[in-house]
């Protein structure tokens, strides 16, 4: 990009960065330590601590979060690394690589919903082996979801979170020359397992190192998923946060914000804990992965990783099937695996609300994923420019820019709390409840992700094309464009698919940033999800996940076949019209 | 200084002979195109619906446009009134009505985030409303509503059961634990602190405690543990043969109702007395499901609307909240297809011609008439539901 002031277009963007962080972080610090006038609270104490600490609740809630917060990113991170083992560079593979999508772009709630329904004692599964098998007339009183030690709760966050990985894992198999690697190591005898497990997930590891982080902290502070499948005697710490903030009893805020603040240094624990059983780990390891065997008994866990993978990917699969069949059911008791009776009045009814719904959600999904690949691009191209960035290029290795660390704080925090403390910064700049709001709140959401699937192929780009061009002609702008963006349309418009679901998946920002003012298809779904009517919730989901699957889908299949069907529009352009043609090209 | 006390002087004697026309007049010119955000939940599409309707209608005769934001919680307007506080915005708030009671209308009377008094000066209330017929019009959980906040309708619990399955229903609270003994996994009932699962609470203490006095005094004043001591021991006989063995409850009426479809639980309860009628016409129930109440009778209150003081259209919030006090749309809300919501207005203040209407309401198959539903027992004072919500999570959500 022929950026003038590198230096100054890189102040500014981390200050407007790191404002709102700011403000957010100060608006749940305060009260914590018991400053929050409106109540009349002008004191500073550490009064919200001790009732915070006096609860029982919050210890067994605490208890819980650590549980799920960390099972499920072990469980996500193991399925995903054997699936992508088994599968790598095979051509079946490429077909479950589409198939992530969906799972990508469909908001938790709805997969919370469907898994639900799946897994319940009256749901699908029982349904489907009764009463002829199980000889049930009536659901049994089994306790298979919402279960007291979250196992329901983290397979929901497995299945959730393991395309995720995957999809990043996939990304940044590019920039490891995995293929020569894998020829090399099979010429050598290892056994597919064996080398991946020795040779390329060590390599891996470090460069999916902040996604992996973002899953932790989304499992440890996830409060729509934790509502609907996770254990509510005692529910998780975020969820019981949420329900402390929104108690009538207003002086309950002042312990769940010193509640937020120590979710918030929760997250840093265990990140530092997670990294620190790495080095362990990888330290152990070391001796077994150097013995030079070509296969080793570690290898099953590969192995079962794969089974229990697919399996996961498997219910998510039925989960979302199951939903769009709600919203045409009319009856549907247990145990009909299929509903008895069918009706479009479920589709009729909300169809008005649908297209106001899906315009808004369309119009803030669009213009912030658009504004979070423009701010992308400019933060990756001074980060290409910045000094420390270019002389380590050649090690291969950069340390992390400062953008690196800031843009992901946002995701890192607990959305609980912080919004709280932004909210009122909306107010005083005038913008709540308005649509820019809206946008510019997704938007700190929406450009982590946008950032991260760019950072890759936009950093490792051959920049001599670029510099060819530029010494053909003058036109820096044109050639930026035409050249360098036109080459990084795969990952351009893939890194709008990612932006564009987690957008379209935003709950709480919309909600406080528009103060209810602005529904979304999201903000209908959760409000109809406490209301556990499966017939909304499903025509709600199905539009909910339509969208970002058409982009995804439109994102795999479009640029492949940009410049075949660019030519073939100029070629039949300059057959209607040769001569202005033959004028411009002289 | 002369003109000013003819001025004040004139206006004191038209206060005298009509105040309230006279004010009345001038609340409707000033809402005159004005709109107003009215946060209610919107969980319920039979309710969204009726808004709706309310909202049209109030559109041709008052010009106000009326526009409902909603919400999962109440508290969510709550607290987004007290963010605005916080960050000194005491005029435009975003917020110009609310659906409101009992904790959440004290929190905000308490911490001075209420316009008004506004109630008793709207003409529909001071026409229809008879505020001695029920405790619940003047003392919203035992908090004195002062005129804060302006009656909408009134609930009472009941219960749901499936003919099919369950022909003759526990009608007490013992008799309840005597059937989840005789059939184990069968009766549950809302998580506290959603608001449906604390009136159960409230139920149970009433049919069980000796005390019952002390419930409409604030808890502070009594000997909770006392009072409370026969609740816990029923509850912790309820949980080893309830639902996924009191281990995980239900959120909500509705989860209720859908498992009672389901077939996993044999009673559910619900807040809204056509609720049965409503969801066996959309299916959502098999039409063998019929409710009842118990013997000794059941919780109700009375839900309101209020307005926060920051806000923009003050007038054309209380001329909604005026159009909502009216025979028409109470007739309306009462009907048991659209909501079947009850009536706050007094039957014996109406016109004849209104009362013929009121008559003339169809009823659901499953719903109740007002003489079926019984005594409505009074709720405890506001201050119990944080005591006994506190208490619950302390000795069942640890």
């Amino acid at each position: 990009m022929p950026l003038q002031k590198i230096k100054w277009t890189q102040w500014t963007i981390a200050l407007l960065l790191a404002f709102p962080i700011a403000i957010g972080l100060i608006g749940t610090l305060l009260p914590a330590f018991q400053y929050f006038p409106p109540l009349g609270q002008d004191t500073l104490s550490l009064d919200p601590w001790h009732s915070l600490f006096e609860q029982g609740e919050f210890y067994a809630s605490l208890k819980l979060t650590l549980i799920t917060g960390i099972g499920a990113p072990i469980l996500a991170l193991w399925f995903s690394l054997s699936l992508l083992a088994w599968g790598y560079q095979r051509p079946f593979f490429r077909k479950i690589e589409t198939l992530l999508s969906p799972i990508l772009a469909i908001p938790h709630a709805a997969i919370a919903i469907g898994l639900l329904f799946l897994l319940s004692p009256s749901g699908w599964l029982v349904r489907l082996f009764s009463p002829w098998l199980t000889g049930f007339d009536r659901p049994p009183n089994w306790i298979s979801v919402q279960d007291p030690y979250g196992a329901s709760l983290i397979f929901a966050l497995v299945i959730k979170e393991m395309p995720y990985l995957l999809f990043v894992m996939l990304g940044a198999m590019k920039s490891l020359q995995a293929s020569d690697t894998i020829k090399a190591c099979q010429a050598l005898g290892y056994r597919r397992f064996t080398l991946w497990r020795k040779v390329l997930i060590p390599q891996l590891y470090p460069i999916i190192r902040l996604p992996i982080f973002i899953v932790i902290a989304f499992s440890l502070t996830v409060v729509d998923l934790a509502l609907i499948i996770g254990p509510n005697t005692p529910s998780t710490l975020a969820v019981t946060l949420f329900r402390w903030f929104n108690d009538p009893d207003l002086d309950r805020r002042l312990m769940a914000s010193a509640g937020a603040v120590f979710l918030m240094l929760v997250i840093a624990l265990v990140l530092g804990g997670w990294e620190l059983a790495h080095q362990i780990f990888s330290q152990a390891t070391r001796p077994e992965r150097s013995n030079g065997k070509r296969s080793g008994l570690s290898d099953n866990l590969l192995r079962s990783g794969v089974i229990l993978g697919l399996m996961s990917l498997l219910s998510g699969f039925i989960a979302l099937a199951l939903l769009p069949i709600w919203s045409l059911a009319k009856r549907w008791r247990f145990p009909d695996a299929l509903p008895a009776k069918w009706t479009w009045d479920n589709i009729d009814r909300a169809t008005p609300l649908l297209i106001e719904l899906t315009s808004n959600t369309l119009l803030i999904a669009l213009s912030a994923t658009l504004l979070a690949c423009f701010i992308a691009l400019l933060m990756l191209e001074t980060l290409r420019r910045s000094t420390h960035y270019s002389t380590n290029k050649s090690s291969g290795y950069n340390k992390p820019h400062l953008f690196d660390w800031l843009i992901y704080v946002p995701i890192l925090l607990p959305q609980i709390g912080f919004l709280f403390g932004l909210h009122v910064l909306l107010i005083y700049l005038n913008l709540n409840g308005d649509l820019c709001a809206i946008i510019a709140l997704h938007l700190m959401y929406v450009l982590p992700y946008v950032y991260l699937t760019l950072k890759g192929p936009y950093l490792a780009y051959e920049e001599n094309y670029l510099q060819e061009a530029n010494r053909l002609n003058r036109q820096t702008w044109r050639n930026y464009v035409r050249i360098k963006l036109a080459m990084l349309k795969p990952a351009l418009f893939t890194a709008f698919a990612i932006g564009f679901s987690v957008s379209i998946a935003q709950y709480l920002p919309t909600l406080i940033a528009g103060e209810g003012r602005y529904s979304t298809l999201t903000t209908e779904a959760v409000a109809r999800a406490a209301s556990g009517d499966r017939k909304q919730v499903g025509s709600m989901a199905l539009l909910q996940a339509f969208f970002p699957v058409m982009i995804f889908w439109m994102a795999q299949y479009i640029p492949p076949r940009w410049t075949r069907w660019r030519l073939a529009l100029k070629t039949s352009l300059r057959r209607i019209n040769p001569r202005r043609n033959k004028k411009c090209s002289a | 200084m002369k003109k000013s006390f003819i001025a004040a002087s004139i206006a004191a004697t038209l206060a005298f002979t009509n105040p309230v026309q006279a004010d009345w007049q001038d609340t409707l010119v000033q809402a005159e195109g004005q709109t107003v955000y009215f946060n209610a939940w919107g969980g319920a599409d039979n309710i969204n619906d009726y808004i709706q309707w309310a909202a049209d209608r109030i559109k041709d005769k008052y010009n106000v446009t009326l526009k409902q934001v909603k919400l999962t919680d109440t508290s969510d307007a709550v607290n987004r009134v007290l963010a605005e506080k916080a960050a000194g915005k005491n005029t435009n708030g975003s917020i110009d009505l609310m659906w409101i009671n009992g904790e959440n209308f004290r929190a905000m009377k308490d911490n001075q985030l209420l316009f008004g008094p506004f109630s008793p000066s709207l003409p529909n209330y001071q026409k229809y409303v008879n505020e001695n017929a029920r405790q619940s019009l003047t003392q919203d959980f035992g908090t004195p509503v002062d005129g804060m906040e302006s009656p909408w309708g009134m609930a009472q619990v009941i219960f749901m059961h499936d003919t099919a399955t369950l022909s003759k229903p526990p009608k007490s609270m013992v008799e309840l634990l005597a059937y989840a003994k005789q059939h184990p996994g069968r009766i549950t009932y809302p998580e506290p602190p959603q608001f449906l699962g604390s009136t159960f609470l409230k139920q149970a203490l009433y049919e069980l405690s000796p005390y019952r006095k002390a419930l409409s005094q604030p808890v502070d004043s009594v000997d909770f543990d006392k009072i409370t001591a026969p609740l816990w021991a029923y509850l912790d006989q309820l949980h080893k043969v309830a639902w996924r063995n009191g281990q995980t409850f239900p959120s909500s009426a509705e989860e209720m109702m859908r498992l009672l479809d389901d077939q996993e639980i044999d009673v559910a309860l619900s807040f809204d007395i056509s609720a049965a009628s409503v969801q066996i016409d959309k299916g959502n129930l098999p039409d063998t499901v019929r409710s009842y109440v118990f013997t000794g009778g059941t919780i109700g209150n009375t839900h309101f609307l209020a307005i926060p003081y920051n806000s923009s259209a003050t007038a054309g919030a209380q001329v909604v909240a005026n159009f909502m006090l009216s025979p028409e749309a109470q007739i309306k809300k009462q009907t048991p297809t659209i909501w079947g919501d009850l009536s706050v207005l007094s039957y014996t203040k109406l016109p004849a011609s209104d009362q013929a209407k009121f008559d003339a309401l169809p009823r659901g198959i499953a719903t109740l008439s007002i003489e079926e539903l019984g005594k409505t027992l009074p709720e405890p004072h506001s201050s119990w539901v944080g005591a006994l919500e506190k208490e619950w999570r302390k000795r069942y959500a640890q």
